[in-house]
Formats: structure tokens, C-alpha cells, sequence
């Protein structure tokens, strides 16, 4: 059996190739991968309020809170089930060049009057650029300019706060 | 009628029984064609007498040695890339294994590379770009394991009942500064 100099370049080029994989994972040590991923998560705390239309009072009648984690790029969703609505808020931040937050939220509410048979649908889309801590407000049933407020209803108020995730630790 | 050509060469070179020798000597005498002949072939032999005896001795005895002494006439040098390498078949089954093992060695870093490796390059711009060489399921479980809840899952908040929620308007979003809590 002969082998020529031609087919000795194979096993070289598949040598060299472990090497350069072995090399990679080398440089890619997942301990510093995770704590190059933590050091870029970030925190998302929405907190949803139930308010008195009147606005005479800060004082919700209901309120919840649901904290995440994320990266940037990769969004978060909140659902909030009522007895006639239904609100879906899924936010997406992006971290810009100057270190401030772009957030991308999409909300979503489907609302059916108790007498009715029908469904109505609001979309919505905001990219808005934050600070971290600031927060920032979605109103899915609307905000009424109306000074005379009518007393017996409420609205949804969700406060939405991105801070990074190393500073809650 | 005149002998066949041959027949006078045979003539010429003493070739001819005795009891045909006088009737083609005579034949040729009377026969202006065949006499002719006959001189053509006499003025070859004059042409090659008189022409020196080539000595093939030498090469002959140089061809003889080079067989006798197994030596081969020397060949053009191969370009590299050409020649042949003799391998014993052992030496060939021991490169072809590790050959197969580089192969496997290949494959099972290509395949850790797809398992719980998580690269993060970072961007000339300043930025970060995140290569998740791991299924999807294994970043949720990532997440979920500092987050506390999986990454893409979706968290349900259940309303109140008995609370009259109208919609006053499109769904709004913005700063603090857009909407002061007077407003809300």
C-alpha cells in the first residue's frame, strides 16, 4: 500500500481543525461566558395597578407585580386575565450605543362588553428609549382627558422598570 | 523466357544447384535485362565492400554490462507532489485509525460546541452579540436558573372581579414625564 504526500494533507487539515475547535472552547471558558451573559441581564419588574378612574387617589384596589429576567434581545410577556379583558404586554429592551435602554413593547387587548357577544382588539407598538430605574407606563383601556371622571370604573395602570441585573444582586 | 529475380540473387550468392548454374550463367550472357540485374546487385556488393566496417563491438559490450550489472538508464527526476511514498501495511492501518479517530475527535468538538457554551463577542461599536451554541431549552433553563422563572414563559396576572374596567381610549404607553400620576 502507497500513500502519496497528497492524501497526508487530510489528516493536517482535520488536525488542524480540532485544534482550532479545541482552541475556540478554550477561549469560550462558559464560566466567563455566564459572567460576561450576567453582566449584560437585566431585570424587568412590571408592576400592574387597578385604578380609580377619579384619580383622587394613588391608592390601588388591586395591584401585582411580576419580575424577569432577560437579556437584551429577547423579550418578556405578561398576560392579564379579567372577567371581559384580556391584556398581553410582551416588552423587548435593547441596550443602545450610549448604555441607555431602548424598550420595543407591544401590547395586545382583546375587550368584549359583559352584553355583548362581540370582541374589540387594540394593538399597540412603542419603542421607547429609558434610563434604567425609569419607569415607564402602559395604559391598555386608554387614558381619558376627561376631567369629569366617572367614579364607579377603574383602569389598568402597568409600570414597567428596567434595571440591569447585577445591580440587584 | 527469364528466371524469377530471386532466382539470380540466389545466382549471385552461390546459392544455385550445380545442373542450374550453366543454364542461368548462360541465360544472363544472352538476356540484357537480366544481365542488368545481375550487375546492379554486383555494383552493391562493390558499394558495400568498399564502405569501412562499422565497429559495433563496443556498444554491444556496453549494453551487456549495463544488463549484467542490473543498473537502470537514469530517470527524470518527479516533482514532489508525485512521488510515491512506501508505506509498510501496518504504518498504513495505525495512520488510517488515527485518522478516523481525528474524525471522531472533530465531531465530538464540533458537537460540544452545540452543548452548554454560551460565546459572547464583543462588538467594535461597544455592544455585545450573544451566540447561544446550546438548544433553546438549555437557555431557558439558563435563565430560569438566575431568573427564577423560564425566560420565554408567560406571566399571568388575574384581574379582580367585580371591577368595572372600561376602555376610555387607544392603549398609550410613555414616560413618566407624558403622563404625570395627576393625569392618570
Amino acid at each position: 500500500m502507497k500513500l502519496t504526500k497528497k492524501h497526508a494533507v487530510v489528516p493536517m487539515l482535520l488536525a488542524l481543525a480540532v485544534a482550532k475547535a479545541y482552541g475556540q472552547d478554550a477561549a469560550s471558558d462558559p464560566n466567563e461566558a455566564l459572567q460576561q451573559l450576567l453582566s449584560k441581564a437585566l431585570t424587568i419588574s412590571i408592576s400592574a395597578r387597578v385604578l380609580p378612574q377619579d384619580a383622587q387617589t394613588d391608592t390601588p384596589i388591586w395591584n401585582a407585580e411580576s419580575t424577569r429576567l432577560t437579556i437584551p434581545g429577547r423579550s418578556i410577556r405578561v398576560r392579564l386575565d379579567g372577567e371581559h379583558v384580556r391584556i398581553y404586554l410582551v416588552c423587548t429592551p435593547y441596550i443602545q450605543e450610549n448604555g441607555e435602554v431602548l424598550l420595543l413593547a407591544q401590547g395586545q387587548v382583546w375587550f368584549s362588553e359583559p352584553t355583548d357577544n362581540e370582541s374589540r382588539y387594540s394593538g399597540t407598538y412603542y419603542a421607547i428609549p429609558m434610563s434604567f430605574g425609569t419607569p415607564v407606563f402602559f395604559y391598555p383601556l386608554g387614558v381619558s382627558d376627561d376631567e369629569a371622571q366617572q367614579k364607579d370604573f377603574f383602569n389598568i395602570e402597568l409600570e414597567i422598570k428596567i434595571v440591569p441585573y447585577e445591580s440587584r444582586q | 523466357m527469364c528466371p524469377d529475380r530471386e532466382i539470380i540473387s540466389a545466382y549471385f550468392d552461390g546459392e544455385i544447384a550445380p545442373p542450374w548454374v550453366r543454364t542461368i550463367a548462360d541465360h544472363i550472357t544472352g538476356c540484357e535485362r537480366c544481365r542488368s540485374f545481375y550487375e546492379e546487385l554486383e555494383s552493391t556488393r562493390q558499394r558495400l565492400r568498399a564502405e569501412p566496417v562499422m565497429n559495433v563491438r563496443e556498444p554491444m559490450e556496453r549494453v551487456r554490462r549495463g544488463i549484467l550489472s542490473g543498473a537502470r538508464p537514469p530517470l527524470r527526476p518527479l516533482p514532489a507532489w508525485r512521488r510515491r511514498v512506501e508505506v509498510p501495511l501496518p504504518l498504513a492501518l495505525l495512520a488510517a485509525t488515527a485518522l478516523i479517530a481525528l474524525g471522531l475527535g472533530l465531531a465530538v468538538a464540533v458537537s460540544r460546541n452545540g452543548f452548554g457554551y454560551i460565546r459572547v463577542t464583543r462588538a467594535p461599536a461597544g455592544g455585545a452579540e450573544y451566540q447561544f451554541a446550546v438548544p433553546y431549552d438549555k437557555v431557558e433553563s439558563l435563565l430560569k436558573s438566575v431568573g427564577g422563572a423560564a425566560a420565554n414563559s408567560e406571566d399571568v396576572m388575574t384581574l379582580p372581579k367585580n371591577v368595572k374596567l372600561i376602555p376610555v381610549g387607544v392603549p398609550r404607553m410613555g414616560t413618566e414625564a407624558e403622563y404625570p400620576r395627576k393625569k392618570r
